[in-house]
């Protein structure tokens, strides 16, 4: 009996230490360099000295809105202004696609971060931010797995689901040290 | 003449037409419930929902059976390991990410288990196996979360019989 305490204590530990360290390793939130969060990039390279003009004064390039047409992108997808992130990399907004984003009076409006420009040597690289489309529109192909639900829950999110497992887990002890039938009761 | 019966659990269905359908269901249940833990990287499904099914087939036993003969065929103490048998699956399952990549890959990053050639085959392939590990912590949990509710309540009447006749 004292073999087995020993045993679960010494397991508890080994499981409690593993957590503490890998918790280490969990990218900071919203790190634009984690892997979920990497941008996506667009099949567009445009020729670069003519457009940073522009992009440095925030007005939004006709050329690069025009490529944006030509891929497919809708309407409301465009970007609608660009602000500089650092010297060659900037952002471009756009307005969210509901209806009440899109009636708000231009000083109240918002902007979400949806497009990611970068200068590449003499060419300017197009990539889409938000890792939930990284999620739609990549996954598939990094895990070849086809259900979306499955490869968010166990492989992008796989630490939260190692979490959830334990809460079960925790769950059932809990139940086991409350409810645990008893042999012999006291007389 | 069935209070023997019914303080010990047996023959509380004491139905034959009961008995013989769950003893002909409980395989089946048991095979689907595998079929949506394996399945759940092609469809709906998942080590959750796989583990509940899993679960309920062990329920039907007892409901057929009674608690004693379907204790025996379920031992609790098995049932207790299976706990942390599906959590140490699933760390498991991490930690061989960052052991047999050297330290390089991040912890849970199935790609790097060398199941196959292709990097993204083995993230398919690793779920698979964490799904496992969440099905059989499942299975275990909820199977003993009602086996101990039942125990006790008969327990309880047990001694509430023997204080009666005393």
């Amino acid at each position: 009996m004292k073999l087995i305490s020993a045993m679960a204590l010494v397991s508890v530990i080994f499981l409690g230490a593993l957590f503490i360290y890998v918790a280490e390793d969990i990218p900071a939130f919203g790190d634009p360099y984690s892997p979920p969060n990497r941008y996506v990039k667009l099949d567009i390279s445009m020729d670069a000295d003519e457009l940073v003009d522009d992009l440095n004064q925030g007005i939004v390039p006709e050329a690069l809105v025009s490529e944006l047409e030509a891929i497919g992108f809708r309407k409301d997808e465009l970007p609608s202004s660009v602000e500089t992130v650092t010297e060659g990399e900037w952002d471009a907004y756009v307005i969210p696609p509901e209806k009440y984003y899109q009636d708000l009076p231009e000083l109240e409006q918002k902007r979400s971060k949806y497009y990611f420009i970068k200068r590449e040597g003499d060419t300017l690289d197009v990539y889409r931010y938000a890792p939930i489309i990284r999620y739609i529109e990549e996954g598939h192909h990094e895990t070849e797995v086809p259900n979306m639900v499955t490869y968010i829950l166990a492989d992008y999110r796989g630490y939260d689901t190692l979490g959830e497992v334990t809460v079960i887990f925790t769950a059932g002890v809990g139940v086991l040290l409350l409810l645990r039938r008893r042999e012999k009761r006291p007389e | 003449m069935n209070t023997e019966n019914s303080a010990t659990g047996e023959g509380k269905g004491g139905d034959v037409i009961v008995e013989t359908v769950s003893r002909l269901m409980v395989p089946f249940i048991q095979l689907f419930a595998l079929y949506v833990i394996i399945h759940g990287a092609g469809g709906p499904g998942g080590g959750f929902q796989g583990g509940v099914i899993f679960a309920a087939s062990f329920i039907l036993l007892v409901i057929a059976f009674g608690i004693v003969d379907a204790g025996d065929r379920f031992p609790e103490a098995v049932n207790t390991n299976l706990f942390s048998v599906g959590v140490y699956i699933f760390a498991g399952v991490g930690l061989l990410c960052v052991i047999l990549s050297f330290g390089a890959a991040q912890y849970l990053n199935y790609g790097f288990i060398p199941l196959t050639t292709h990097f993204e085959e083995n993230r398919a392939l690793g779920m698979d196996l964490v799904e496992i590990g969440i099905g059989i912590t499942v299975m275990a949990v909820i199977t003993s979360i009602f086996f101990n509710l039942v125990w006790k309540r008969e327990s309880e009447e047990e001694v509430g019989e023997k204080e009666e006749q005393e």
